[in-house]
């Protein structure tokens, strides 16, 4: 809406948000996650399995979610993953708790979960990577170390 | 490539089109979470994706009002583009085709030759049945003969929106086209119903989605709808349930209750008896659903949505035991999450409720309720 609207001279009043629904007892599954997020961390130390928490799955309301994001903090981490689209991967106050979004690339979150593991495992690069990765460099090296073409004798 | 060439898999493709591997794990990764497996699942849902082929994919409109396909083409994970470029391959949808007349309906035939067997049949709208199927007509052929020939050839069929899933609004009272649902006039093919008016963008997309992963139908409810979008009601799911175990209900829609809040059930919300992902899913890629924005939910996924009442009178308390409406597993779930106290509250608001629906509506309208069941 333009300033110079006719609608813009409707005045407007915004109305705050209600105490009940602001101080977070809707839904009021935050101290459920977080004990179930320190269940899992539990397991992690013992056993070494990850685990993941999906946000979208959780009827959480904006209140709850806000309540959540301040408990766990932030860490000292944070990761951009340039990937159609820039998602991120972010440490929270608590070692091995990970704030992951993923987005595409209008910015749009595709995916959001808590991840209970040492790294996450979009990260970590399998061995069929690594190799192909060798291959590659060999590859590279072996066309540096080829003498070079008349032309580009000439060039220099 | 021509038509007799075997598809390439999805991961040949991706390859071919410098997808990375993490980019990829990552859409496998959104697309776990839209079919409600644990986010982990994503990494081994994308081998499995990469070993698959996209299948051919015929999307037919009958009687609609298009809204399902414009739901559709407004999903944001996956996105159409990213479904249609490297999931299945759209041969042929008569509004979103570039050809038209005698070229799409060729392009039709041919896809239908070289998968014949094997591709999946999209349907949207209901099928009108009168005067022999004259109320849509397309090149000279009525839905009725098309539908037949089309199913003839498909490994599946999903029915996309309420209308091609239980008749919709055209088979509303008094359906005057003789309107009905695929499954009505199909038998012989496996069906799956993505209802909802419209149904949200990612559930058809993540149906779509799950048949290429498991390669078949997935597990379906007694309206044969996914169970991964439909298994559980909208009250389960809501984030207002905890005012409902309270019995703390807004009575209109400008009232305190209203405003903080507060469980819509009063004001006529089907949340109770009806199964859809719209409180986890949501819509427009999860901003809001229509109890978030503070309107009723008006059931549109169900069967007979049109003609079950007023939406703004609360449920009549019989329809909570009816089979079908609410399973007794739904309300065994119903029973076990609510606290005891609050459920009791909450029964107690059902009850006052429907004495509130019958002293507002009258003896007629109850009589009415009472045909209706």
């Amino acid at each position: 809406m333009s300033p110079g609207s006719p609608l813009a001279r409707i005045p407007v009043r915004v109305e705050q948000r209600p105490a009940a629904a602001a101080t977070g007892t809707i839904g009021g599954g935050v101290a459920a996650i977080l004990t179930e997020i320190a269940t899992l961390l539990e397991r992690l130390a013992a056993t070494g399995e990850s685990a993941a928490i999906d946000l979208r799955s959780l009827p959480m309301s904006p209140s709850d979610r806000e309540r959540l994001t301040q408990a766990l903090g932030r860490g000292e981490i944070d990761i951009v993953l340039h990937a159609d689209g820039d998602s991120s991967i972010r440490e929270t106050g608590v070692q091995g708790v990970w704030w992951t979004e993923y987005r595409d690339c209008d910015g749009e979150v595709l995916a959001a979960f808590i991840e209970i593991t040492r790294v996450p495992e979009i990260l970590i690069v399998p061995v069929g990577e690594l190799t192909r990765g060798a291959v590659q460099l060999r590859e590279m090296a072996r066309t540096a170390a080829a003498p070079q073409g008349e032309s580009t004798r000439v060039t220099i | 490539m021509s038509r007799s060439d075997p598809q390439p898999t999805i991961g040949e493709l991706l390859d071919r089109n410098g997808v990375s591997r993490r980019a990829f794990v990552k859409y496998c990764t959104a697309m776990a979470s839209v079919l409600a497996l644990p986010p982990l699942a994503g990494r081994a849902m994308a081998e499995q994706l990469r070993a698959a082929r996209r299948p051919s994919v015929i999307y037919l409109s009958f009687q609609e009002c298009t809204g399902c396909l414009e739901s559709l083409t407004r999903s944001f994970a996956p996105t159409i583009e990213s479904l249609l470029f490297n999931v299945i391959s759209l041969d042929y949808d008569d509004t979103l085709m570039a050809a038209a007349g005698q070229q799409a309906e060729e392009a039709r035939a041919q896809a239908m030759k070289a998968n014949y067997g094997k591709y999946l049949l999209v349907v949207d709208g209901s099928v009108p049945t009168g005067e022999g199927g004259v109320y849509d007509c397309a090149a000279g052929r009525s839905a009725l003969d098309i539908l037949t020939d089309c199913a003839r050839g498909a490994a599946a069929i999903v029915c996309v929106g309420t209308c091609s899933s239980f008749g919709g609004i055209p088979f509303a009272n008094p359906n005057p086209t003789g309107a009905r649902a695929v499954s009505d006039i199909i038998r012989d093919k496996p069906i799956v119903n993505v209802s909802g008016c419209p149904p949200i963008a990612e559930v058809i997309t993540g149906t779509l989605l799950q048949y290429v992963t498991l390669g078949r139908v997935p597990e379906l409810d007694a309206h044969l709808r996914p169970t991964v979008f439909f298994g559980n009601s909208i009250h389960d799911r809501c984030y207002r349930r905890p005012f409902y175990d309270r019995g703390q209900f807004a009575k209109s829609f400008d009232d305190e209750g209203a405003r903080s809040g507060w469980c819509l059930y009063e004001l006529g919300c089907k949340g109770p008896t009806t199964y859809n992902a719209c409180a986890t899913v949501k819509w427009n890629g999860g901003v809001s659903f229509p109890i978030e924005s503070g309107h009723p939910c008006l059931g549109c996924a169900e069967p007979d949505f049109w003609d079950g009442g007023s939406f703004y009178s609360p449920i009549p308390t019989p329809r909570w035991g009816k089979a079908g409406e609410v399973r007794p597993a739904q309300a065994a779930e119903l029973a076990v999450g609510a606290a005891v106290a609050g459920a009791v509250i909450g029964a107690g608001s059902v009850l006052l409720a429907g004495r509130r629906t019958r002293h507002l509506q009258g003896p007629e309208q109850d009589s009415h309720e009472k045909k209706e069941e």
